[in-house]
């Protein structure tokens, strides 16, 4: 390659670098080499106590504690959530007050299919995911700020003793915990796992993580079912996650690719106050994914279901599916579609239920709308949440999954677990909870 | 077996007793040169250990590998150009942390790494706990301590030499990650480099981690290309 053409783009590589930390790339690679050499320090020297501590040794002393590591990191977790959902709800009201105006502007337009496809399909559908878009933007500012602040890196050390026990080491939990954002770059993030097999087994349980499109589907059903306690719901699924992607990868490790596990440094970098911009700036890289999602997928997506609902196909196909989800609780035709759908994104499951039951208002809002016409109750909306969380992962995740492993097998390996530990979780779910309810 | 001579270039921090151990490996065998083009002073000796002759180069004590200064430049174009069979990194064990920063920088460049675990008395001395295995298992990398000032490890450390360039030892090094937004550049970065002429002398990654530093020295080479 030209070396006029290395030049310019190393200077391109420079300049984002810059916008995006407001330090040079020479700062952050330095960084990196501290953050290696100090985790290394965590694990072969031990001075004695007399030695004058750091600042970031004091919030270390606490943040990595034996006993309160975890405790600590799942109360972070927790905290993210409520402020994803109090900072967002009246922002998703404004939104919803501007759709709803828009739907009724285009309630005018003849002939009557278009008007049905503007306002029903279009609006119903797109509009539903994007009202949520505060969340997810909230959500990513949350993410970015944990990364930025060097905390990430601290949550994957207070892990690795953990993951050490079920066979993968803490970089792995990088990874997992990348996965609350997007799986995509969550998965090409496991590059930095040395160890093919503990690589692999963490490929695999990936998609199990709460991403950040699985976000609305949550919102939308816990505003819905579950008024007082919805950032409890929606932590549950969160952890619920972790919990089977820590559990699956232990039985994936011993049963499926065993061998020994690799043992590298944490990297412990140096605490740092993250910059507005650095934060905005990693919001919006996550967050345009989404955005430009819901202007072609989710469009697409939301047409194509307007259409087969216009020509009365789309219940057919539907009723043909939802026998199969009725010992969960969820056996209606609509969810079965919206499942369908949701396997291209997830957040097309509320595009899907959108479009599907636009025009159909009651006082509760939109919510209030699914659990009249689909008759669910409370217990069956979680059941249905933990489905959303499991089952097969979206058709990026997958073509990343592919990539990643170079394998046929391993991708449609995890299409099939994933819908069977789904299906499997969110029948028990229902199951064992209609005997107490 | 081949019975051609071991080079090993003697990299360390300054005040790491880097000169000792020099002095401890080659006694009176030395002579006092030039670094070509430059009147930085270049000592070089010999030893023979087990009827090996080993050419032993010292490097200026330097604290990094960048281009800021010209020791520093010697010092890398040295490890990077003549590629030594074995470097060892001589490293002040009661200050472990900051002279870990040139032995990580040398494993960056793939380069046979044998660390020399120095003042192992003086670190005991502050009641310093050092676990040599991890630090060797972690860094992927041989570790001998010493005591050079008492003359103490210089066989332990020989034989270490012996045994890497004979590939007897595995240097198996680390492989640095610098964050995803740092890697996602470096990746675009080597894909390109991957087809110039200076990936054949150079590791494409490393130049790419070089070209993100923005270091005066690699971006001249680049644009002489």
């Amino acid at each position: 390659m030209d070396s006029v053409e290395i030049i310019r783009l190393k200077d391109e590589s420079l300049d984002h670098l810059r916008k995006v930390h407001g330090d040079d790339a020479e700062t952050l690679i330095a960084d990196a080499r501290y953050g290696f050499i100090s985790g290394l320090m965590k694990d072969v020297l031990k001075k004695p106590a007399i030695e004058k501590e750091t600042a970031t040794d004091r919030i270390d002393r606490l943040i990595l504690h034996r006993w309160l590591g975890i405790p600590i990191f799942l109360a972070i977790l927790y905290g993210v959530f409520q402020f994803t959902f109090v900072v967002s709800a009246p922002l998703i009201k404004w939104i919803n007050a501007g759709l709803d105006w828009l739907a009724g502007q285009s309630s005018g337009i003849s002939p009557a299919w278009l008007s049905s496809l503007v306002s029903d399909g279009i609006i119903g559908g797109v509009g539903a995911v994007l009202s949520f878009i505060p969340i997810i933007f909230l959500l990513y500012i949350a993410l970015s700020i944990l990364e930025d602040t060097g905390y990430l890196s601290r949550a994957a050390f207070v892990m690795d003793r953990l993951m050490h026990r079920i066979g993968l080491h803490g970089r792995s939990f990088v990874t997992l915990m990348l996965g609350f954002g997007c799986s995509v770059p969550a998965i090409m993030s496991s590059r930095t796992i040395e160890n093919p097999q503990d690589r692999l087994v963490t490929i695999l349980v990936t998609p199990l993580i709460s991403c950040g499109a699985k976000l609305p589907v949550y919102a939308l059903l816990a505003a819905a079912f579950f008024t007082a306690y919805q950032g409890l719901v929606v932590f549950s699924m969160y952890a619920m996650g972790i919990i089977l992607a820590i559990l699956l990868a232990w039985l994936f490790r011993k049963k499926l690719v065993p061998g020994e596990s690799g043992h590298f440094v944490m990297e412990l970098p140096p605490y740092r106050l993250p910059t507005v911009v650095t934060v905005l700036a990693h919001m919006w890289e996550r967050g345009w994914a989404f955005l430009s999602r819901a202007g072609t997928l989710i469009f697409g997506a939301v047409v194509l279901i307007w259409f087969l609902n216009y020509f009365n196909v789309l219940e057919h196909m539907g009723r043909a599916i939802a026998p199969i989800f009725a010992p969960a609780g969820f056996g209606q035709w609509q969810s079965a579609i919206a499942l369908v759908f949701g396997v291209l994104a997830k957040e097309t499951v509320v595009g899907a239920f959108g479009t599907l039951f636009a025009g159909t208002e009651t006082a509760g809002g939109f919510g209030s709308v699914i659990a009249i016409q689909l008759g669910w109750t409370p217990l069956v909306a979680f059941a249905f949440m933990t489905m959303i969380l499991l089952y097969t992962p979206c058709v990026a995740a997958l073509g990343t999954i592919k990539k990643e492993t170079g394998s046929w097998k391993w991708t449609l390996f995890t299409v099939a677990y994933t819908l069977a530990l789904g299906w499997v979780v969110a029948t028990l779910i229902y199951q064992i909870g209609s005997l107490f309810l | 077996m081949s019975k051609k001579e071991i080079t090993l270039a003697l990299a360390g921090n300054p005040n790491s007793g880097k000169t000792t151990v020099f002095n401890n490996l080659t006694g009176a065998r030395q002579h006092v040169g030039n670094w070509p083009g430059v009147t930085v002073e270049k000592k070089e000796g010999f030893c023979n250990f087990r009827g090996r002759r080993i050419r032993v180069v010292d490097l200026p004590g330097v604290y990094g590998l960048t281009a800021y200064s010209l020791d520093e430049v010697i010092a890398r174009d040295y490890v990077v150009d003549e590629k030594p069979d074995v470097v060892v990194d001589v490293v002040d064990a009661s200050n472990l942390e900051r002279n870990l920063y040139l032995a990580v920088q040398v494993l960056e460049m793939k380069a046979n790494l044998v660390i020399a675990l120095n003042m192992m008395d003086v670190a005991e001395s502050r009641g310093y706990q050092i676990d040599v295995k991890e630090l060797s298992r972690l860094l992927g990398t041989p570790v001998v301590p010493m005591v050079a000032a008492r003359n103490q490890g210089t066989r332990e450390l020989l034989e270490t030499v012996v045994g890497v360039a004979a590939g007897n030892i595995q240097v198996s090094g680390i492989h640095m990650q610098y964050g995803h937004d740092v890697e996602a550049e470096l990746a675009k970065l080597e894909k390109i480099i991957t087809g110039n002429p200076l990936a054949e002398s150079y590791s494409p990654r490393w130049l790419a981690v070089k070209l993100l530093e923005d270091d005066r020295e690699i971006v001249d080479k680049v644009r002489q290309v």
